[in-house]
């Protein structure tokens, strides 16, 4: 059952411009130019209860525009969009009661607080009775374990313990759909991983709907199970990571450690990306050559070790950019 | 109305650890009573002798509430803060939280304006005791009903500030307009009560907001009387709701115009 459903979307912006310099400037105070931006052009999508979708693109391709048209900050210039079957335009305040946000550049923590009293706060705010937010506080504590931090002033926190402790502020009132922008952002490993696993327990336990963006890869490679692209504005790929790795994956890499230095050369379906004295590093396009064809080259007999992988998730999402750029 | 009282409480919570900072205003405070208090000592003859009807204690104890006030709202931080999120575009995270933008600024202000009343309202009747030895109201009824309006005054001028900050989404940058605002209340409320001014002035004062967040309630504390309490009573709750009305106005116009770029 689908529980977001966007159609025909669109988001024009109208942007001030100004000429150069100091008489552009004066110019603009009597002769202001206005300049339409289509930041968004006819989305579609929906996303089904208790999926984890990534919604990814480039910078400035429209997907924070999206997400925020979604969760009734902007509104659309046109298009519809229903989310647990309200529309943010019209049902802006009950959404927020159904929807939680976390924005990972943007702090709603009241930072002199403690995460106790910012929890409490946010309790209030959705008219969650006290003993309803106590417990949930007590159960979240021990999920995103808190318990070391939870009476510590938030501006004392590590990023990560923020972090953490921002997600737990928007799931206080137990919302249906999650959107997440970019909420590891500035995070080290670890902490990211932390954070990760959490969001894959929260939408087990509660069955959460969650709407992901992020510019880091391996969040969408170990949270997501399908994908939306979105590219100058408009949705360029809506398909599972299985189908995103399978077509596109028609590339490997092989590196080799050769006996004897080889001469290679490029030519059709394989491309030398190093060679350094005796290593080797090529790529291989599997839809015009095989592997074995490759290993031919090389000779297997000159080889001493050899690694055969392929090319990363986030060469792949950036060579869909690009394709799209260049169309 | 729950969540605003939180926010409210959650705002005093939070500003009780910035105490320091407001105990550093107290300085200019007691520099301004100071001055006023020799300046006026030098203009009355006898400190018995009344001037427009106001002897010199009651004179200065009106500089001494309608200070109180004014330091209590703090309002280029409320402006700034206001002016900030409408152009940072910060107004917009608070729209997917269920609360009101203006009642949760209002709310979030008056937090910290409590905490500054309470210590101005400690230093203003300790220096008026030093300055004056003695209080124009005498009944702890009278005062508390004073103390409600200068509350209700206080509400007045935070609302009015916080449209002169959302003035932003048409003028981009709304400080000129509270520069303007500042002074007027200064010089036409603050300083003097309102019948030191041109008897031509005094009812468009009256009728001012000027009034209603700055002189009424001073005047209230200086001479009170049930006449003058219904008087300023009913134009300090007629324009607390005008000023809502108004903010409501502004606010749902500006933010159908909102741009956010970047994420």
């Amino acid at each position: 059952m689908a529980v977001i459903e966007v159609k025909n979307l669109s988001k024009i912006f109208t942007i001030k411009e100004k000429k150069q310099g100091f008489k552009g400037s004066i110019q603009s105070i009597f002769h202001p130019k206005y300049r339409k931006v289509k930041s968004v052009k006819k989305v579609n999508f929906s996303v089904d209860k208790g999926e984890i979708v990534a919604f990814i693109g480039p910078n400035g391709a429209g997907k924070s525009t999206t997400i925020k048209m979604m969760t009734g900050i902007l509104f659309p210039t046109e298009g519809d969009i229903n989310i647990l079957g309200l529309d943010p335009k019209k049902h802006r305040k009950k959404l927020t009661y159904e929807i939680g946000t976390v924005f990972g550049q943007k702090e709603q923590l009241w930072t002199h607080l403690t995460p106790y009293d910012n929890f409490k706060f946010f309790g209030a705010i959705y008219d969650i009775p006290n003993f309803v937010v106590e417990k949930k506080i007590k159960e979240f504590e021990e999920i995103f374990e808190l318990k070391d931090f939870i009476n510590t002033p938030v501006r004392n926190l590590s990023l990560g313990q923020r972090i953490r402790c921002e997600i737990v502020a928007s799931l206080i009132h137990e919302p249906k759909v999650l959107f997440l922008d970019e909420p590891t952002i500035g995070l080290d490993p670890v902490v990211k991983e932390n954070v990760r696993s959490l969001i894959k327990r929260m939408n087990k336990e509660y069955k959460t709907t969650i709407f992901l963006t992020s510019h880091d890869v391996s969040d969408i490679e170990k949270l997501c199970k399908r994908v939306i692209i979105i590219n100058s504005g408009q949705v360029v790929l809506d398909d599972s990571m299985e189908n995103l790795k399978y077509y596109y994956l028609n590339k490997k890499i092989v590196e080799a450690k050769m006996k004897e230095k080889v001469s290679l050369e490029d030519e059709e379906g394989i491309t030398i990306l190093k060679d350094k004295e005796y290593n080797i590093k090529i790529e291989v396009d599997t839809e015009k050559r095989t592997v074995a064809d490759a290993l031919k080259l090389l000779n297997p007999d000159n080889i001493i070790d050899i690694n055969i992988s392929n090319i990363p998730l986030e060469d792949i999402i950036s060579s869909i950019y690009k394709k799209e750029d260049q169309s | 109305m729950r969540k605003y009282l939180f926010i409210y409480k959650s705002e005093i919570m939070s500003n009780l650890q910035y105490i320091g900072n407001i105990l550093f205003g107290f300085i200019f405070y007691f520099l301004l009573l100071f001055v006023f208090f020799h300046l006026w000592d030098y203009i009355y003859s006898d400190p018995e002798e009344l001037i427009h009807g106001y002897n010199m204690s009651q004179t200065i104890w009106h500089v001494i509430i309608t200070e109180i006030l004014w330091s209590s709202v703090g309002g280029n931080k409320l402006c700034q803060k206001i002016i900030n999120d409408v152009r940072g575009g910060n107004i917009a995270y608070n729209l997917n939280k269920p609360y009101d933008y203006i009642g949760y600024s209002l709310s979030s202000h008056l937090g910290i304006a409590t905490i500054k009343l309470i210590l101005y309202i400690i230093l203003g009747f300790t220096l008026g005791f030093v300055f004056l030895k003695d209080v124009p109201i005498h009944t702890l009824f009278h005062l508390l009903i004073v103390l409600f309006s200068c509350i209700l005054a206080i509400v007045i001028s935070c609302l009015l500030i916080i449209m002169i900050g959302l003035f932003s989404f048409i003028i981009e940058d709304s400080t000129p307009f509270y520069w303007l605002y500042s002074k007027a209340i200064l010089i036409l409320g603050t300083l003097f009560p309102i019948e030191f001014f041109p008897s031509v002035m005094q009812p468009i004062l009256t009728s001012s907001p000027v009034y209603a967040v700055a002189s009424g309630p001073a005047k209230l504390f200086v001479d009170f009387s049930w006449n003058g309490c219904v008087e300023v009573l009913f134009i300090q709750l007629f324009y607390v709701g005008i000023c809502y009305i108004l903010c409501k106005l502004v606010y749902q116009k500006g933010v159908k115009k909102l741009n956010v770029n970047g994420g």
